[in-house]
This record gives structure tokens, C-alpha cells and sequence, in this order.
């Protein structure tokens, strides 16, 4: 329980601070270290148990499909790391309460460093991967927050945006890595993982495995050619620098190698990976360093350093470089939070970091002075201070490495020179800043800083010496500890003292010592040397690469998402293209084992006919009124395609619905202008063209394969079955009305509804009939053409005998109660258009919706009467008569149900219809009132 | 009986909307108008448990009742609920006629029930029409906007260019198969193979499906769409119209084995990666939630794809649980965006800039924004990380290193606008012209239902084993 406690804690410290004032700010750095202060003791109550050897460890589970426990564990590594975070934390919260100036929101920023200390504590505690995982995003999230602490500033909003690209990216990619280790091993359980080694590197899935994890710890830890994201992270305010940099956030990448180092480690691929990037981050990191000019930079580049050197030692597969890496991550975390702070007091003092404006320092601050001095000499491996015993320990380890074979002297040579670079930036980081001379340009006048702000320092650097003097007897204990956790095996055994004799490492310490003063007085042919390199600021670049990403997605979105609905049915229909194109061209012939038909004459004239048609309505869709005929004489050939193909009624039914289409079009005509403006230019009708002909001929083609192929369909069972079971020869309607006569009643319910659904739904709406069109031009006033008028008076009385004829002989021949339902509506609509709706109505006084009703009514009563007699729910029976001139009558009780159909085909449509003319009112309403 | 029993749902919707659609003919009264859709909404809710007992049962050879019809019955509902009552505080203050909405809805909803449940193409054909023609004219509801009937104009040309070719490639799937219901089309593809005939029709369909779930390069119209259409209809569009297209194109794909042929594969494969980086790429500049919220949608409709791409061990459960917590999270954050133009007056306040320092004056739909923004970008604790996981999960397992690598990156970029929309609510306030949010917008049904979805997101995110579970439940039925 107290391990949840030790997480726990901080995180309600995170909601303790804002329970404080930014006025009352002793009290609100007070509140925010209460909680770290008791998770602290909680810790070491803990140490003796987990030194002795014991792993505590906690599990609940919670959300099992996932894989996820919440599983806790504090062995000696998490010891280590929870001592540091919780340790330099509390330093931290001190020392950010002197820095914090009066107008940062001082309750905000210990909210955000509590939530980061959490999510930190949960990396190192965790004991189950996605767990890990979770609290690894959390960290990425919160630093976020914390470097763009300082928000009006765009370096923070920059830095910061760009640290959780760069470790947004890599969590994710560890995400994949850490589900992969997960489907290897068939579990997340931390320790189950450590201990299946070897089915881990014998899976061929171990390289995409190391390589995404190690992606996620590198861009956390800053390695090559990850690093440029930390030097632009120094936007920082200091204290936040302090913690995240030196002793938390880039040591999440260094404590997951350590932590999985027992399931990845002691491959080939793990060498050199690791430890080449370690080696090579080390150098490019500690030539920075040397160079830059502003003292967080510095810093930054020399924690690049760092981090490197530690990973090169976790990759050197050997026990005892395990042992030195984590060492060096204690000695580092402390020399370096020291480092940063005193950083921020010369920045707060002064009011620059720029090196070159800063020296002399030491006359204005002499405690600070010797503070840096002794935390850098740490920094440079001075002797009888504790960077000079991890650093020592990781020469020796060079020495004896199997990497690179033949050429494994270079290993050693190159961390020399590492160390002398360190050794150099050390002191030139001491010596400009604090002594060479006096300080010019200063913009206030430096004083000591206050003892609380200097008081974090001064614990560190005794830190520093303690461990420096006595390794023995105040690191071996946890080291060892850590080191058995993080081989998961008893770690060699650790002779920590400042002297081992006369031996190689020693001597390489010496040249490093030697080497790095060298280096700094000769510095000045160095930067001459550096100059000749056009600078590159890893901002500008990744800012450069930001703004070439939005250009380019400006440029994504100017040309493909214009607004323009023609640019998108392009891409649609190049797609289409695209795809059935390329499907087509796997292909060999498009033809089937089907015959062609012979083409007869009228066919060849019908279908010139179309296509005339077709392309005339397209060509003349400016003039509205002929590409309306022209699209009718395209309707009106399709309908007699049906005919001549055999199917009359579809011909019936197209032609009817084809008239009742083209009058709802004229109707919606006369109130658009007569003209459509020209909108396509030349090269757009070309290219719609071009790709009207392809596709047209995609379509073409699969038409042609389509036809040419024999077809198994439906169709055969009803002509079979049509005489016999439902009493008719016409297949269509006997299909309508007996053998799918529930889904027609269904329909014209559906069709009644509508209609009613239209007829009430109008009411309101008020078009106003235009007495000019939009080029000024008056409509004719003879609004009802004679002749129009008397042709249709006449034809009434005829259309209405057929439509009763087509009625009747339906159920054999084509026609039906449908067909005729639309001849009828036809006819009468015709009534309406020739005589206007005041006409007609005077003379047909009745209204429609009880006719469309009663059809429905009808239709539904038959069905019922099925029932009477004992059968199911719309048996038809029929029976034959004759009826002279029509001929041989088949009276079914469909013929009921198809009278029904009528009814409420008839009453709908001119429901719809009528109404739609009858919106109109001639009285059109001044202008004036039009706006008002 | 069982049959009826087993569609209640649907049927119980249908008879809303002609309720509703009587109701509004004998007499316009908004208020009752929308009790009545909500009424009507939850008997449906409620007996998608009735149809839960009967499943899984075929119900004549065009729909099926079975968890994954269920499932997404149960999204789909809850999703129009939503819409519903969003709509409900949106149109208070609309001139001109308000209760169709509630009728365009209901016909909406019932063609989206319809969809999930259809196992044949005609079903599926005609319930997508019913699906989408209510959609046009929710759209364009608010047609004095010159946005919104752009909006509705654009949806309604390029939707129907989209069912000609849905239609084209279901005829010629017909006509080399013979077979119209899933079933029968999977084993008529199955035993043909790669036939360069039924691939196209495939591709077809798929063009047809793919621009309804917007994904590249069927995608071009979300972004203008989304941005004109009054919120509650955009929410709809983007809720429930995509999860009812996807449940079908799931079923399709399982019921087909035959879809797994290499070419249609990499195919899917493509389109899924090209859409997870052109959603969150196109996302990162854009200066209105509406849109941005568009591209969004794009990407993760692009994830899923994934998911079905490898339509193989966890795929189905993915898709579900991705499904899930997509829905949740985009109504949450569509809701807020309605409540913040609401009562209607004029275009929807979706412009970043009417964001900016929303805290200081709304800090309750401040959290909720943040939460369903975290939820988008798959921040732990959230619904969207669980999703996330399940596809990153999904796609390690099949080893697709491409389209692992398409989620993580685009991911990461999707990252940066999520946050940026983040900032933007807590950044302090200029003295710019501000739409807000009703006072006592927490009272309101509106205010409960987005409140109710943003503590759901993190409760889901915190303890998502019973959402796992039924997803579970629903995929193995």
C-alpha cells in the first residue's frame, strides 16, 4: 500500500497548491512540499527492506483485456530513481519559489511540476509495461506544460511544442515496441518480461521490437540525432531545466534501457545500437557544449553529453558497465541540478546568460562562485569528487569492450577525448562566468542571492563530495541494489574508493584533466575553427521543417479542398476510374460466351437518337426550356427501349413517370432565370470532357462484358409460376399485386403517407409568381394557350377510357392499377397546366386525400377479406368472364387490391402535384415589403 | 412474432417518425414534437434489448438481428438522442419551421438501424438512401445560411454520384455472382477468386461505402460540409451516419473472405494509410473546430480502416471499441460546439477564435472540450486511448509495420492541432466579439447530455472493462 502511496502523493499535491494564492506564496510552496516530503519517508522507511533484498510489490488489476494492472513494484533501481525525483524534487519546489518572479502564477507551475513528478515516479515504479507506457505519455504531456510555462513567450511555445513532437513521437513508437514485447512473451507483467530473455531474442520479431523501443528511449533521453530538442527545451524557467534535464525526464530514456536491459540486452544489435549512438551523442554533445554561449545551452549540451555516456554503458553488455551507468546517472543527477541552479541564480541576478557579457562574477557572489566551482569540477571528473569515480569506472569499462573487433581501441580513445572535451566546457563554464575579469554590459547590478535560493546548491555539492569521499560507505549499498534489480541477477561485486593504484583509467583521467585545460586555453583557435561552419540552429530547422509542412498543407488544401464541388467530383470520378480501370486491365477480354445480337436499323436509329439527345442536353444546359425537351426525348427513348426489349410495362410505367417528371421540372423552370450564365472556361470543358469520355467508356465496356455473359436471375421462377399461382399472364403485375402484394400494399401506404406528409407540409409555403424573368423580360399573359387548352379538354375523357382499359387488362396484359394510376394523374395534371389551378378545381371539387386514403383502405380490406374465408392474410382468387370487346376478364380479388393501387397512386399524385402548382399565388407583394 | 420482436427497434423508430410527422401535420408544437422523438428514441434504446433475446436471428432475407447489428442499433440511437437534444436547444431561437428536424432525424435514424442489420444489397442500398436523404435536407436545415445550404447542395450531388457508383458495382457483382445477400456473394467470390470482374465491383462499392466514411480521396467534402451545416446535423453525420456505414462495410468484409484477394487488400491497405496522414495533416492548419473536427473524423476513420484491413483475431473487437469510444468523443465535442451556438442566430460559433479564453468565462465546457480533445488524441485515462491501443495493438499482432507506422505518425501530428485547440481555450482573452453558451447552459438538456458524455469519456478511459466486455459480447454473437 505505501507504494501507491508514493505515487499518490504528489499527485494530490498537484491539486494542493491551487488551494493557495499566487499572493500567499510561502504557503503555497509549503502546501506543494508537504506531499513529495511524506512520499519521501514513506521511501526510506521502505530502503532498508528493499537494500536488504526484498521487492515490494502491489497489483491490482485493471482493465484485463488490455493487459493492464495497475502493478507497482520498487526494487533497487525504482529505489534509486524515487530517491532522486522525490530528493531533487523537494530541492526544486524550494528553489522555485525564491526564482518564480511575482507575476508567474506560482500555484500553476507546482501543479504542473507535481503532475510531472507523479508521472515520473510512475515510470520508474511501474511494474507493468502498458502501465509504464502510460505514465511515459504523461511525462511527455506535463513537460510539455512545464517548458511552455512561460506562454507569452514564443522560444517556450516553440521549445516546448518541439520536445513533445520529438517525445510524443518516440512514446508512441514505444507504445508499438512494448505491445510487440508484450505478444513475445504473452504478457505486460514486468517481471515475467525480465525473466524471459531468451524467448525474446530468439523471436525474429526482436529487432522491429528493440528498434521501436529503443526509438522512444532515445528521443526522450536526447540521444543522436534526437538530441536537438533538449538545447531548445532550455526556454525553461530554471528550476524546471533543473529537474527535467538533469535528473528526470531524459533519465525516463536511460532508466528503460536499465529496466529492460535484463530482456533486451546482450544481443549484437543491442551493442551497437546502443552503445555506438551512446558514444557518438557523447562527443557531438560535448563539442556543443564547448562552443554555445548562453550558460543553459551549455548545460543542455553537456547533459546531451551525458546521457550519452550513459548509454553507452548500458550498451556495452558487460555487468560491471550496468553498474557504472547507474552510478553515473546518481552522480550526474546531482552535479547537474546544481549546475542548472546556479545557472538560474546568475540569470536572475544578472539578467543574462549570455557568457560573454557574464564575468567576474565572483566578487559579487562569492558562495554561488564556490558552489559552481566544485559542481563543475564534479562535471570535468575531478578527483575526490564523485563524477571523477563514475567516470573513471566508464574508462575502464571502454577498455575491455568486444565492440568493434579489430578497431576496439577506438572505443577507448574517443571517451577519452569525450572526458577532455568535459573537462574543457567545465571549465570554461567556471571560469568565464565567475572570474576572468569584470563583468561588462550587466543591465543590473549582480549581489549574492538569497541563502534559501542557494541553499538546494549547497546540499548538492555536499552530495557531490560525500559520495566523492566516501563511495564506499555512502552509494555502494543502493548502487548494488539497483545494479542487482537491473541485471536481475546478483551484481558483481563493487569496490567503490577514490584510489585503485597506478593503472590505465587513472592515466586516462589524467590526459582528460591535462587535455580538457589545453583544450580551454586553446579554445580560441577551436571557435575560429567552428566559425568557418554556417550556424545551425536546430530551432530554426525544425521550425523551417514545420513551416515547409504547412506550406505544404496549405498547398494540400488549397488545391485539393478550393470549395469547389466540380474539383471534388473530379477527384471522386478520377478515383473511380482509377479503380475500375485498373481492375480492367487485369482482364484479357472483355467479351463473354454470349453471342452479339444483330443490330436492326431501328435499333441503330434509337440509339443515335439517344445519344443526339444526350449530348444535346448537355451542350445546351444554358437554355433551359430545349434542354428539358431534350432530356424528355432522352426519357421518352429509354421508355421505348423497354418496349422493344420486351417489356412493355416498364415502358408504360417509364413514359409515366417520365411526364410526371418533366412537369415537376418545368414546374421548378419558372422560377429560375431562363438562362444559366457561362461558368467553364475552355480548358474546363476540355477536361471535362476528357474524363466524361473515359469514364463513359469504363462504363461502357463493363456494360459490354456484363451483357455478353449469361445471367442466372429471379425471373425465371416467376414466369413459371405466374398462371398458376396468382391467376395472370402479365408477370409484372401478378408480381405486384399476389405474389409481392404485402410489399405493395406496404408501398402505396408508403406513397399515401408521403403524399399526405407533402400536401400538409406545403401549406405554409408561399412561392410568388414571377411576372418578368431575371433579364426583365414580361411572361406571356396569356397564361392558358387555347389551343392547349381545348386539346387537353378532349383528351380527358379519351385518356381516361384508357387508363381504365390498361386497367382492366393488367393482370394478362401489360398494364395495371399502377400504370393506370399514373395515366389518370397525367391527364388531370394536364387539366391543371392548360386551365390553371383555380379552373380545375372549381370543376373538380373533390379532394384527394380520401381518394389516396380509401385506395390504401381498399387495398388492405382485400387482404383482410382472405382472412374471412379462412386464408392467410392476401390470398387472391380469381375466376374468368368475358367481357365483350376487351375480351377474356380474369377476375381476381387482386384486381380489388389493384384498384386500391390505383386509388392512391391517382390521389397522391395529383396530391403532390396540384399542390405544388397551387403554391403559387399570382399577388406578388411590393419590394418594400419584401424587405421589411 | 420473434421476428417482429427482433426488429422492434426499427420499427418502434419508423412509428416515431410517422407519429411525429402527424403530429406536426395536426398541430406545430416544437416543444412536443421533441418529447416525442425522445420518447420514441428510448422505447427503441430500450428494446434493442427485446431484439437482444432473439439474437441472432435472420429476419427475411434482408435484415439479420445479431450483436453486431445490435451494437450498432445501440450507437447509432444513442448517437440521435444526442442529436436530438442538442438540436432541441439549438433551434429554439430558429425562424421558420423547427419540427422536421425531428422528423429528418427519426427517418435518418431508422435507415442507419436499418444499414447495420441489412445482409443483402438491396437493404443495404436502400436503408443507406434512406440514411442519407434526410441527411441533405438536415444539412441545409438552416438554409438562410449561405454555409448551410452550400453544405446541403454539395453532401447531396456528391452523395449521389457516390450511390451510382455503389449501385454500379453491386450490378456488377450481381451479374457474375448471381447472388445479392452477403452470404451467397461471399462464397460466389470466394470460389472465383480474383476475378478482375468482381474486383471491380468491389471497388466500387468500396467507393461508394469509402465516401460516405470520408476516406481519401472520397473525403473531399467533410471539411466543407461539417464546416456550413448547422451543428446538430454535422454531429449526426458525424456520429451515427459513419458508424452505421462502417458496421456495414464490416459485415461486408467478414461475410466475403473473398475481399482478403491481394489487390483489394493493398488497396484498403493504402487507402487506410493515405487517410491517417491526409486527415491529420490537412487538420493542422485549420483555423475553424468545425473543420478541424472534419479532418479529425477523416483520420480516424482512417485507423479503422485498420483494423478492417486486417479483419483478422482482435479486428472485429477493435473496430467496436474504436467505434465506441470515436462516437462518445465526437458527440461530446460537437456538443459543445452546438451549445456554444445556441440558441441558433446566424452561422454556428466554430471559428477558433471564438475559443480563445473560454475558460475564463465557461470553465465547465472548457473541461469538457479539453477532455474530449485528450480523448482524440488518445491521451491515457481517456476513451480514445483505449481505442488507440486496440488498433496499435492490432496492428503489431499482424505485423503491419506500414500501417503501425501510418497510426504513430499520424498520431503524433494529430498531437499538435488537438493541443493547439487546447491552448486556445486557455489562453487569455482579447477583447474580440464572443459567442457564449447560454448561462444556465448546465441545466439544460443539452448542457446534461454533453456533461454525461465528457464524464463518460473518463470513465471509460479510467475503467473501460465494462465497455470492453459488451463490445466483446456483441462481436462473438
Amino acid at each position: 500500500m505505501s507504494l501507491l502511496l508514493i505515487v499518490l502523493l504528489p499527485l494530490l499535491g498537484s491539486l494542493l497548491p491551487s488551494l493557495s494564492s499566487n499572493q500567499r506564496r510561502h504557503q503555497c510552496a509549503l502546501l506543494t512540499a508537504a506531499m513529495p516530503l511524506i512520499a519521501l519517508l514513506v521511501t526510506l522507511r521502505e530502503t532498508p527492506g528493499v537494500i536488504a533484498g526484498e521487492v515490494p510489490r502491489l497489483a491490482f488489476s485493471w482493465v484485463p483485456a488490455l493487459g493492464l494492472d495497475l502493478a507497482l513494484r520498487l526494487d533497487g533501481l525504482s529505489l534509486l530513481f524515487v530517491l532522486l525525483i522525490l530528493g531533487i524534487g523537494l530541492l526544486i519546489i524550494l528553489y522555485a519559489r525564491h526564482y518564480l518572479s511575482e507575476a508567474d502564477n506560482m500555484p500553476r507551475f507546482y501543479a504542473y511540476l507535481m503532475l510531472f513528478m507523479t508521472s515520473m515516479l510512475g515510470i520508474v515504479m511501474a511494474d507493468n509495461l502498458i502501465l509504464l507506457w502510460m505514465f511515459w505519455e504523461l511525462t511527455s504531456l506535463s513537460s510539455f506544460l512545464l517548458i511552455g510555462f512561460w506562454s507569452h513567450q514564443s522560444a517556450a511555445r516553440k521549445g516546448a511544442r518541439m520536445a513533445l513532437a520529438v517525445t510524443g513521437m518516440g512514446g508512441l513508437a514505444l507504445l508499438a515496441g512494448l505491445i510487440l514485447i508484450g505478444q513475445i512473451v504473452g504478457t505486460f507483467d514486468m517481471q515475467t518480461v525480465l525473466d524471459s530473455r531468451d524467448v525474446i531474442l530468439a523471436d525474429p520479431r526482436y529487432l522491429p521490437a528493440l528498434l521501436l523501443i529503443l526509438l522512444g528511449a532515445f528521443t526522450k533521453s536526447a540521444q543522436f540525432p534526437f538530441q536537438f530538442w533538449l538545447p531548445q527545451a532550455m526556454a525553461a524557467p530554471t528550476p524546471v531545466s533543473a529537474f527535467l534535464h538533469s535528473a528526470t525526464m531524459v533519465k525516463a530514456g536511460v532508466f528503460l534501457l536499465a529496466r529492460l536491459h535484463p530482456a533486451l540486452a546482450g544481443s549484437q544489435e543491442w551493442l551497437y545500437l546502443v552503445s555506438l549512438t551512446g558514444l557518438v551523442t557523447m562527443l557531438y554533445g560535448a563539442y556543443f557544449a564547448l562552443i554555445k554561449l548562453d550558460l543553459k545551452t551549455i548545460l543542455a549540451y553537456s547533459t546531451v553529453s551525458h546521457l550519452g555516456l550513459i548509454t553507452m554503458l548500458f550498451g556495452l553488455n558487460s555487468q560491471m558497465a550496468v553498474v557504472a551507468g547507474l552510478f553515473h546517472i546518481l552522480n550526474h543527477a546531482t552535479f547537474k541540478a546544481a549546475l542548472f541552479m546556479t545557472a538560474g541564480i546568475v540569470d536572475h541576478e544578472c539578467g543574462t546568460r549570455d557568457i560573454r557579457k557574464l564575468k567576474g562574477l565572483w566578487r559579487y557572489m562569492p558562495m554561488t562562485t564556490a558552489l559552481a566551482a566544485i559542481t563543475a569540477a564534479s562535471m570535468a571528473g575531478f578527483p575526490l569528487l564523485n563524477g571523477f569515480l563514475s567516470k573513471e569506472m566508464m574508462l575502464a569499462e571502454t577498455l575491455e569492450t568486444p565492440l568493434l573487433g579489430g578497431l576496439a581501441w577506438l572505443i577507448p580513445v574517443l571517451a577519452t577525448i569525450g572526458s577532455i572535451l568535459a573537462a574543457a566546457y567545465s571549465l570554461r563554464y567556471v571560469r568565464n562566468t565567475f572570474f576572468d575579469g569584470k563583468p561588462r554590459e550587466l543591465e543590473k547590478t549582480p549581489h549574492e542571492a538569497s541563502f534559501p535560493m542557494r541553499l538546494p546548491v549547497l546540499v548538492l555539492a555536499i552530495v557531490c563530495i560525500i559520495i566523492g569521499l566516501f563511495p564506499a560507505f555512502s552509494a555502494t549499498g543502493i548502487l548494488t541494489t539497483a545494479a542487482d534489480a537491473a541485471l536481475t541477477m546478483p551484481a558483481p561485486e563493487l569496490h567503490l574508493s577514490i584510489w585503485h593504484g597506478f593503472n590505465l583509467p587513472l592515466l586516462m583521467s589524467a590526459i582528460a584533466l591535462i587535455g580538457g585545460f589545453m583544450v580551454y586555453v586553446l579554445r580560441q583557435h577551436l571557435f575560429t575553427f567552428h566559425r568557418q561552419f554556417p550556424s545551425r540552429n536546430s530551432l530554426a530547422i525544425f521550425e523551417g521543417a514545420v513551416q515547409r509542412l504547412v506550406r505544404f498543407t496549405q498547398w494540400g488544401i488549397d488545391t485539393l479542398e478550393n470549395g469547389s464541388l466540380q474539383r471534388y467530383m473530379l477527384w471522386v470520378v478520377i478515383s473511380a476510374l482509377a479503380v475500375s480501370g485498373m481492375s480492367l486491365m487485369g482482364i484479357e477480354t472483355l467479351k463473354g460466351e454470349l453471342a452479339v445480337q444483330k443490330a436492326d436499323p431501328l435499333l441503330i436509329v434509337g440509339a443515335a437518337i439517344t445519344c443526339f439527345a444526350g449530348l444535346a442536353t448537355a451542350f445546351l444546359h444554358r437554355r433551359r426550356l430545349i434542354s428539358l425537351i431534350m432530356l424528355s426525348v432522352v426519357g421518352l427513348m429509354a421508355s421505348l427501349a423497354f418496349a422493344r426489349f420486351s417489356a412493355p410495362d416498364l415502358a408504360l410505367t417509364q413514359l409515366a413517370v417520365e411526364v410526371v417528371t418533366v412537369i415537376l421540372l418545368m414546374l421548378a423552370l419558372f422560377f429560375l432565370p431562363q438562362k444559366t450564365p457561362k461558368e467553364s472556361s475552355a480548358s474546363r470543358i476540355v477536361r471535362d470532357v476528357l474524363l466524361a469520355a473515359g469514364f463513359g467508356g469504363v462504363v461502357a465496356s463493363l456494360n459490354y462484358a456484363l451483357l455478353t455473359r449469361p445471367l442466372n436471375s429471379i425471373s425465371d421462377y416467376f414466369l413459371e409460376h405466374s398462371v398458376s399461382g396468382g391467376g395472370g399472364h402479365n408477370v409484372v403485375n401478378v408480381i405486384l399485386v399476389d405474389f409481392r402484394g404485402f410489399d405493395t400494399l406496404g408501398e402505396i401506404t408508403v406513397l399515401c403517407i408521403a403524399g399526405i406528409g407533402i400536401y400538409k407540409l406545403l401549406n405554409r409555403l408561399r412561392l410568388f409568381m414571377p411576372s418578368s424573368d431575371s433579364e426583365g423580360r414580361p411572361w406571356s399573359p396569356d397564361r392558358y394557350p387555347m389551343i392547349l387548352a381545348s386539346v387537353s379538354q378532349s383528351l380527358l375523357p379519351m385518356a381516361l377510357l384508357v387508363s381504365v382499359f390498361i386497367f382492366l387488362r393488367g393482370h394478362n396484359a401489360p398494364g395495371g392499377g399502377f400504370i393506370a394510376g399514373l395515366v389518370t394523374a397525367v391527364a388531370l395534371i394536364l387539366m391543371y397546366i392548360a386551365h390553371g389551378v383555380e379552373w380545375a378545381q372549381q370543376r373538380l371539387s373533390f379532394q384527394y386525400q380520401p381518394i389516396a386514403v380509401s385506395g390504401v383502405a381498399i387495398a388492405t380490406l382485400t387482404g383482410v377479406g382472405s382472412w374471412a374465408f379462412g386464408y392467410p392474410f392476401l390470398t387472391s382468387a380469381f375466376g374468368h368472364f368475358h367481357i365483350p370487346l376487351i375480351g377474356d376478364v380474369e377476375l381476381a380479388t387482386a384486381m380489388l387490391f389493384d384498384l386500391g393501387v390505383y386509388l392512391t397512386v391517382v390521389g397522391a399524385t395529383l396530391m403532390i402535384l396540384a399542390n405544388l402548382g397551387k403554391v403559387t399565388t399570382s399577388h406578388r407583394p411590393s419590394k418594400q415589403k419584401e424587405k421589411a | 412474432m420473434t421476428s417482429l420482436l427482433a426488429l422492434s427497434p426499427l420499427i418502434l423508430v419508423c412509428a416515431t417518425a410517422i407519429v411525429v410527422m402527424l403530429a406536426i401535420a395536426w398541430r406545430r408544437c416544437y416543444d412536443l414534437t421533441a418529447t416525442l422523438t425522445v420518447i420514441g428514441l428510448n422505447l427503441a434504446l430500450a428494446a434493442q434489448l427485446l431484439a437482444w433475446w432473439q439474437a441472432p436471428l435472420d429476419v427475411t432475407p434482408l435484415l439479420t438481428v445479431d450483436g453486431l447489428s445490435i451494437f450498432g442499433g445501440v450507437l447509432i440511437l444513442v448517437a440521435t438522442l444526442a442529436c436530438a437534444t442538442l438540436g432541441h436547444a439549438y433551434l429554439e431561437g430558429a425562424r421558420g419551421p423547427r419540427e422536421e428536424y425531428y422528423l429528418l432525424l427519426l427517418c435518418a435514424a431508422a435507415g442507419g438501424i436499418a444499414l447495420v442489420s441489412s445482409r443483402h444489397l438491396a437493404s443495404l442500398f436502400f436503408s443507406l438512401e434512406l440514411l442519407s436523404m434526410p441527411l441533405y435536407g438536415m444539412l441545409a436545415y438552416t438554409y438562410r445560411e449561405r454555409g448551410a445550404l452550400e453544405a446541403g447542395v454539395k453532401y447531396m450531388v456528391l452523395s449521389a454520384a457516390a450511390s451510382a457508383f455503389l449501385l454500379f458495382g453491386m450490378a456488377l457483382l450481381y451479374a457474375f455472382t448471381g447472388h445479392l445477400d452477403f452470404a451467397g456473394l461471399g462464397g460466389a467470390l470466394a470460389s472465383a477468386g480474383g476475378d478482375g470482374w468482381l474486383l471491380a465491383g468491389m471497388g466500387m462499392m468500396l467507393i461508394g461505402l469509402g465516401f460516405k466514411l470520408s476516406i481519401v480521396p472520397f473525403h473531399l467534402w467533410t471539411p466543407d460540409v461539417y464546416e456550413g451545416s448547422p451543428a446538430p446535423a454535422a454531429t449526426f453525420l458525424a456520429s451515427a451516419s459513419k458508424v452505421a456505414v462502417l458496421v456495414v462495410l464490416l459485415r461486408l468484409l467478414q461475410s466475403a473472405p473473398a475481399t482478403q484477394d491481394a489487390w483489394f487488400h493493398s488497396l484498403l491497405a493504402v487507402l487506410a494509410f493515405v487517410t491517417m496522414l491526409v486527415g491529420n495533416l490537412l487538420a493542422l492548419m485549420q483555423q475553424d473546430l468545425k473543420r478541424l473536427l472534419g479532418y479529425s473524423s477523416i483520420a480516424h476513420f482512417g485507423y479503422l480502416l485498420v483494423a478492417l484491413v486486417i479483419n483478422e483475431g482482435l479486428a472485429v473487437e477493435t473496430a467496436g471499441i474504436y467505434l465506441v469510444t470515436y462516437v462518445l468523443t465526437t458527440l461530446g465535442a460537437f456538443g459543445v460546439v452546438t451549445l456554444l451556438s445556441s440558441p441558433y442566430g446566424g452561422a454556428d460559433a466554430s471559428r477558433l477564435h471564438h475559443y480563445r479564453g473560454l475558460f475564463w468565462r465557461r470553465p465547465y465546457l472548457t473541461a469538457v472540450l479539453t477532455v474530449m480533445m485528450l480523448s482524440l488524441a488518445g491521451i491515457p485515462l481517456t476513451a480514445g486511448f483505449i481505442g488507440k491501443f486496440y488498433i496499435v495493438a492490432v496492428g503489431v499482432e499482424a505485423s503491419r509495420w506500414w500501417l503501425v507506422g501510418g497510426v504513430v505518425a499520424g498520431s503524433a501530428i494529430g498531437l499538435f492541432y488537438y493541443l493547439r485547440v487546447m491552448v486556445t481555450l486557455f489562453l487569455p482573452e482579447p477583447g474580440m466579439q464572443r459567442r457564449d453558451a447560454t448561462t444556465d447552459w448546465a441545466q439544460r438538456a443539452g448542457g446534461v447530455v454533453v456533461l454525461a458524455l465528457a464524464a463518460l469519456v473518463v470513465l471509460l478511459g479510467v475503467y473501460p472493462a465494462p465497455m470492453i466486455d459488451w463490445v466483446r459480447l456483441m462481436a462473438a454473437t
